[in-house]
């Protein structure tokens, strides 16, 4: 890990994945639910029935998993790449 | 970022400085008033609102499982998004315009976080005693009276956190209903896991993580910089005033000494949630709580110095420059802020509570009936957005000779009622000139012929 790497605490670092990434899903959950019945995209695609509160609840974890795996990979590329095979 | 290492190795070592628990002194004071009431109100407002019923249905409750949001009176469909959207939009402004007025008044009175921080504060004190006890008995080997004051305390955050979480949800499910589950132990699984996953984020950050939230989670501590000018409101040290800081008796008078107003007794260090000493100028971290206001004037007046030298002022008054409250920033901010404002009251007062929606069978394009008429077969879907039920009369146009044929004659619909009706459209092909038409259904409601709208379907006849 170079210095510029280390210098910010853990916990700004987990924030920084997992906390911009929770609002956005969050924005998509709504966008997308507004647009679509969860039961109706279930019956048209015969996956069987559940209830909306479960598919709004999938349907956000899907979202969150999504936008955070986004944010850890741009945090995994912004590492500067002159430490790739170096040993620290 | 070429930092030169001898930064690096300063700047890493206070970085890498494990977190250090913040330990705010109780403050009481004009502005600790505002915020106690502050904090009573809302979290009043939030804990009961769930609860208050108006025509049958809980007053406020944004109904995900029925799809419909109920405010008072009224009723919101997911067709109705654009209205929230605009209200987010609303929102966003008002906070610009208050940000660039009075800084972070946002954070220091009415944000959830500090909000509810404040309240767990409160129950913090009331177990562990005050500032000194707190940090005494954490410091304290863990010892049978330790045990009993912490799981004391955590079992109080618990029940309050699960009590947050359980009002959070009853915004979104009726709350009588949950509540009457939540006894019989008949809670849905995705209900309890909102409960818990509310509760639980309320208990981290209200408990342990608090002011790491504002400084590394929250995006308006990050950019409300960004609306700041020489003219806004913030909470600030008087450098000319204070220093030279220094100790001294109450009786001794500070100019023989050579020193300032500042008695250097870190009070406001003390109290400050964010951890900051505001005398160091104004920081990010800075919530703007004036908890070292209040703590500063106590001090000047035990000393009998004049009051304010930790104080609200701006930039400008600092430098003896008067400051303006009616700027151009603030026209802008103002102007779109009724702007909007006005938009969405107009556009809410001319809605019509009523929709058609017309869905065309996708099976077949056309038919020829016996009589030789040719026909189109739909679904109509009638959406009921009044507060009363309404009978409604549907006619066809658009083209000569259209005959519509429903299968239900009496279309009525409930308050909320969506009903959906199988109809048919037959039109001589004498009249039909080309492969497609756009038919006009209209559907009016019998008691109130404005109550009407026209919705347009695709007819589609044989090739000629
Ligand atoms: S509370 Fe006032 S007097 Fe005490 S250290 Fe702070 S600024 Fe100085
Ligand atoms: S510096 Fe003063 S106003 Fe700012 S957060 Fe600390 S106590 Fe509150």
């Amino acid at each position: 890990m170079s210095a510029a790497e280390q210098d910010i605490p853990n916990v700004q670092k987990i924030a920084a994945v997992l906390w911009p990434s929770f609002l956005t899903a969050g924005v998509a959950t709504i966008l997308f639910f507004t647009a679509f019945d969860p039961q109706l995209i279930m019956a048209v695609s015969g996956y069987g029935e559940i209830s909306r509160m479960a598919g709004y609840s999938i349907g956000f974890f899907i979202f969150w998993l999504l936008t955070s795996s986004s944010c850890a990979l741009t945090c995994y590329f912004r590492k500067p790449c002159d430490d790739i095979g170096k040993k620290s | 970022m070429g930092t030169p290492s001898d930064q690096i190795e300063n700047s890493s070592s206070d970085f890498y400085a494990k977190h250090k628990k913040v330990y705010p002194r109780e403050v009481h004071g004009l502005f600790a008033s505002l915020r106690f009431s502050g904090v009573l109100t809302l979290l009043g407002l939030y804990y009961f609102i769930p609860w208050m019923r108006w025509d049958g249905h809980q007053a406020v409750l944004f109904d995900l499982p029925a799809r419909k949001f109920y405010i008072f009176s009224l009723t919101f469909w997911p067709q109705d998004f654009i209205y929230l959207a605009a209200l987010l939009i609303i929102a966003a402004f008002a906070l610009f315009f208050f940000t660039a007025l009075a800084g972070r008044l946002w954070c220091g009175y009415a944000c959830p976080q500090t909000v509810w921080t404040e309240v767990f504060l409160w129950m913090e004190r009331w177990v562990e005693g005050d500032r000194n006890k707190q940090i005494k008995l954490d410091k304290s080997p863990w010892a049978k009276n330790k045990l009993i004051l912490k799981s004391t305390k955590h079992t109080l955050w618990l029940l309050f956190s699960a009590w947050t979480g359980f009002t959070f949800v009853g915004y979104f499910t009726p709350i009588l209903e949950l509540g009457a589950s939540l006894l019989q132990f008949t809670l849905g699984p995705w209900e309890t896991f909102w409960i818990i996953f509310y509760g639980f984020a309320t208990y981290g950050n209200a408990g342990w993580m608090r002011e790491q939230v504002c400084i590394y989670m929250c995006p308006y501590a990050r950019f409300q910089s960004a609306m700041f000018d020489k003219n806004t409101l913030i909470i600030s040290y008087d450098d000319d005033r204070g220093e030279p800081r220094g100790s001294r008796k109450k009786s001794a008078d500070p100019k023989e000494l050579g020193l300032g107003d500042c008695v250097d007794c870190t009070l406001c260090v003390q109290v400050c949630p964010t951890g900051i000493d505001i005398r160091d100028g104004l920081q990010y971290q800075c919530i703007g709580c004036a908890a070292c206001v209040d703590v500063c004037n106590e001090v000047m007046g035990k000393m009998k110095y004049a009051k304010g030298l930790v104080r609200y002022t701006t930039e400008n008054a600092i430098h003896g420059i008067p400051s303006r409250i009616l700027r151009p920033r603030m026209f802008v901010y103002m102007s779109l802020l009724i702007f909007l404002s006005a938009a969405l009251v107009y556009s809410m007062l001319i809605r019509l509570p009523l929709e058609l929606d017309i869905i065309r069978d996708r099976n077949a394009l056309y038919r020829e009936t016996n009589e030789g008429l040719i026909e189109n077969i739909y679904t109509l879907r009638i959406i009921n957005m009044d507060e009363q039920a309404h009978r409604y009369t549907l006619t066809a146009g658009g083209i000569e000779g259209v005959k519509l044929i429903l299968a239900k004659k009496d279309l009525y619909a409930k308050s909320g009622e969506v009903i959906t009706i199988p109809a048919r459209i037959q039109i001589d092909p004498a009249y039909l000139k080309k492969i497609g038409y756009d038919i006009e259904f209209i559907l009016t409601a019998t008691d109130n012929s404005e109550l009407q709208v026209i919705e347009k379907g695709r007819f589609i006849g044989p090739l000629k």
